[in-house]
């Protein structure tokens, strides 16, 4: 049965957030004063008129069902009149002003299988990307690895016991569309093979200039091949970035042999230190499904020697600028590779062109 | 110069030139609009008219967005 | 009734644990008895996934003329490339659903956006994607219109996406925190109403993102994540209450965990009173952060703007540079909005396609680009001169 045209909507934007806000907000809004963690994945933030506001923050697997959704509904039902908020590293915050339903609203949380943590001087969530889940450009899954990584490291995400904070992110490739080169730890999934190009397929589906332009080191070359226009891969030259297979579908660069890499040492605050990027330690872990154990072993590994070493506030880049490159991979046990000398754009800016190191690092 | 350039004259340039291109190059809108304001002169177009034709090509249906590591303007499925 | 579930022993490991396990949220929608083609689809999906642990690869497509009508951004096109075996997930596509400012929402309408995702979806989300929108996964090509009309029709619209302004972010600035120098959720609503166009109808080189933080902490990775960088900072004194710092002295040790972490070393401690060099602070938080309730920022707040932060596609990743060293941050926000249209002017016009603000900067250079778009040189927007001679001298120059 045909109904009545209706106007499409088109532009409206966003709902306004002033229609979500808890009115403990609305009227203490620009007037906090200040906040405490109370005790670990509870802030307390206190107004200027006195008025307390609760978070409880939980963990979530960003991936999350509607049944999930509507679960955490019902719990800011019962313990903060329906009013929550989501954080930028996927964890729900539940916002109460009745201090006597913190303690159940953590215990609700907990017996649904959602722990409560990831303030302070903490693990949090692992920022990620959806991996094998839903990428076309994937080279190892993310859901799985941060489950398992987080299965692990789980102690610290309950606790506050670090020297400072510490952020892990993960992006199952290149592109990084968890933008992860900022973290204390990133997980970075990598192609290692050169792209597979189709060429029956490429003609349809590509633009051969774009293609042969998307190349960040030239290794895409215009080629004829059985008297079809196509391209061909300097395989020399390429550098696994998957920029070709971004613009041209027929030029395929997933492969069994993908893994991963683990940075360390970047940070986005100002905090003492300037924001930093992160740095290679290891430049390839075999994708290892369903649980992942040496990528789990290494970040644990990382997460010790850190804890065990950096000073009180020290960030791991922070803490490893004081101990200096060298004695990371001593103190870690990680081996130092070719690999881990950049020898793409700028690559000499990072070349020590100095003697002012610590000669007693210098081991046979 | 002769009649005044309207958005549906640019749109139907537009058109042909998306149509003059498909299969061969992927205009983006930017493509669109320099050809344009070289077609019908700085004078008679521009940016903003090239923006309206465009969105008259795209709500109309003639044309569509699509993706491939950037975003085209490209004739609909057939 | 649901289908049965696929067999999946490989994925089922992922159950096990104390972190929240995907692998059950998948399962959830799987069984959603009230969802019939959504817990079909979710089946489905898990049938992929354990494909893809048997094999170690993804099984995903992307790209391709998909989308709402008159829309360029909002919807990513999502193929499998099993759909014989999987014919519930061969198309798969992500609706990005723009997010309230700050994250927060209440029962209610979460409970209603639920229910237009499990009337025309597989019951799927991310709660968030990384850029901030709501995330519907799962969408097959009929059902993008009819959920796109009940999400606009309870007053929600989609996201960014592709060569476009995409959605903005940001901390929950004021709406909970002491720091915030700015009303960084009230600047994101207000230009992300402003630039509806520019988000839905893609019409530049490539993304183009904004992330607003209160402060220098920068919860949402601004400084590294948007081509526009707005982190909240002071001009005058950080405000000190100085009985609340003499109480922290009893549990910190003020010497060595916030006087030493002062990078400009601008601060003393004689035991009863702290002293702060305002004039050498660099805003870096340390303090107040160690101390939040004896110090806060000044009171004459604004923000820094920063440009062209990036990850690595193309030519490598970018932290986003010093634009604009000190605005003040106030409604109706013409400044910003005009600095940005003055910059997608230049950049829409020179730029290659896929290239970022950040790159096409460092490619026409940052002097060139000032003058573009109509800013004074500062010299708080470099480390240090330049130290190589080869300068471009103008050659109208006397």
């Amino acid at each position: 049965m045909a109904e009545p045209k209706k106007k499409r909507i088109t532009d409206i934007g966003p709902p306004s957030y002033e229609n979500f806000l808890p009115p403990i907000i609305k009227k203490n809004y620009g007037k906090w004063k200040y906040h405490e963690i109370i005790k670990p994945g509870v802030l307390m933030h206190v107004s200027e008129s006195g008025d307390k506001l609760y978070s409880v923050r939980a963990a979530t697997p960003r991936l999350a069902a509607t049944d999930t959704i509507r679960l955490f509904a019902q719990i800011a039902d019962e313990f903060c009149d329906g009013f929550l908020r989501y954080t930028s590293r996927n964890n729900v915050e539940f916002l109460i002003t009745d201090e006597k339903k913190v303690e159940p609203c953590i215990a609700k949380l907990k017996k649904e299988g959602y722990p409560v943590g990831g303030m302070g001087n903490s693990i949090t969530n692992i920022v990620h990307t959806q991996g094998w889940v839903h990428c076309h450009s994937a080279a190892t899954d993310a859901s799985g690895v941060v489950k398992c990584v987080m299965d692990e490291l789980f102690p610290y995400f309950e606790s506050m016991k670090l020297p400072a904070k510490l952020r892990i992110a993960f992006a199952c490739c290149l592109n990084m569309c968890g933008a992860v080169h900022c973290s204390d730890i990133a997980l970075l999934g990598v192609h290692i093979k050169p792209p597979v190009v189709s060429h029956d397929t490429l003609p349809a589906q590509c633009e051969i200039p774009t293609t042969v332009s998307a190349c960040p080191t030239g290794a895409v070359r215009t080629a004829t091949v059985d008297g079809k226009p196509s391209v061909e891969i300097v395989e020399e030259q390429c550098m696994f970035c998957a920029n070709c297979f971004t613009v041209c579908p027929s030029i395929k660069l997933n492969n069994p042999t993908d893994g991963l890499s683990v940075w360390v040492g970047g940070k986005v605050s100002n905090a003492r230190h300037e924001p930093m990027f992160s740095k290679l330690a290891i430049p390839y872990i075999p994708n290892e499904p369903p649980r992942w154990p040496t990528v789990v072993k290494s970040v644990k590994n990382i997460v010790e020697v850190y804890a065990k070493n950096a000073r009180k506030f020290e960030r791991m880049g922070e803490w490893i600028e004081r101990i200096g490159w060298p004695k990371f991979f001593e103190l870690t046990e990680i081996p130092f590779t070719k690999y881990h000398i950049d020898d793409f754009t700028h690559a000499g800016e990072s070349f020590r062109r100095s003697v002012y190191f610590r000669q007693s690092d210098v081991r046979e | 110069m002769g009649d005044e350039v309207t958005v549906s004259t640019v749109a139907e340039a537009m058109y042909e030139m998306v149509k003059q291109y498909h299969g061969k190059k992927n205009l983006k809108a930017m493509d669109l609009t320099k050809a344009m304001i070289e077609k019908f002169g700085g004078d008679n177009c521009d940016k903003q008219l090239c923006k309206q034709a465009i969105r008259e090509l795209i709500d109309s249906g003639r044309c569509t967005y699509s993706y491939v590591g950037g975003s085209y303007i490209v004739l609909p499925p057939t | 009734m649901a289908a049965k579930l696929r067999e999946t022993p490989l994925i089922d490991e992922l159950l096990k644990g104390p972190w929240p396990s995907f692998v059950k949220e998948i399962k959830k929608c799987a069984q959603n008895e009230k969802n019939e083609r959504g817990s079909a689809r979710s089946n489905d999906l898990l049938g992929v996934l354990e494909r893809s642990y048997k094999e170690t690869i993804g099984h995903w497509k992307h790209g391709g003329i998909v989308g709402v009508m008159g829309y360029g951004g909002g919807v990513i096109g999502r193929y499998n490339d099993l759909p014989e075996e999987f014919p519930n997930v061969a198309h798969f596509h992500t609706i990005r659903v723009n997010q309230p400012s700050g994250w927060f929402y209440t029962s209610d309408i979460l409970r209603k956006l639920c229910d237009i995702w499990d009337k025309h979806g597989s019951g799927i989300t991310n709660m968030h994607g990384s850029t901030g929108d709501i995330v519907f996964l799962g969408c097959a090509t009929d059902d993008l219109e009819p959920t796109f009309a009940d999400l606009t029709a309870l007053g929600f619209d989609l996201g960014g996406s592709g060569s476009a302004v995409r959605t903005p972010s940001c901390c929950c600035g004021m709406a909970r925190c002491e720091w915030a120098c700015y009303d960084t959720m009230a600047l994101t609503d207000d230009l992300t109403r402003t630039f509806q166009d520019e988000l839905h109808r893609p019409a530049f080189p490539y993304k183009f993102k904004f992330k607003m933080s209160g402060c220098p902490n920068d919860c949402v990775a601004s400084i590294a994540r948007a081509d526009m960088s707005i982190i909240g900072t002071w001009r005058d004194d950080i405000q000190i209450d100085q009985k609340a710092v003499a109480d922290y002295a009893s549990k910190l040790n003020l010497e060595n965990d916030v006087i030493s972490r002062c990078p400009t070393k601008c601060m003393s401690w004689d035991g009863k009173k702290l002293s702060i060099d305002n004039s050498n602070c660099v805003k870096c938080m340390h303090c107040i952060n160690a101390m939040p309730k004896a110090l806060a920022p000044g009171k004459d707040r604004g923000a820094t703007i920063l440009l062209g932060s990036k990850a690595p596609i193309i030519g490598g990743a970018l932290l986003s540079s010093v634009i604009v060293p000190f605005l003040k941050i106030e409604p109706p926000y013409e400044d910003i909005k005009e600095l940005a249209e003055a910059i997608w002017d230049l950049w829409a016009e020179h730029g290659k396609n896929r290239e970022r603000v950040g790159e096409f900067i460092q490619r026409i250079g940052m002097g060139n680009f000032l003058e573009q778009i109509g800013l004074e040189p500062r010299p708080e927007m470099v480390i240090n001169p330049r130290s190589n001679p080869y300068i471009f001298y103008d050659q109208d120059q006397e």
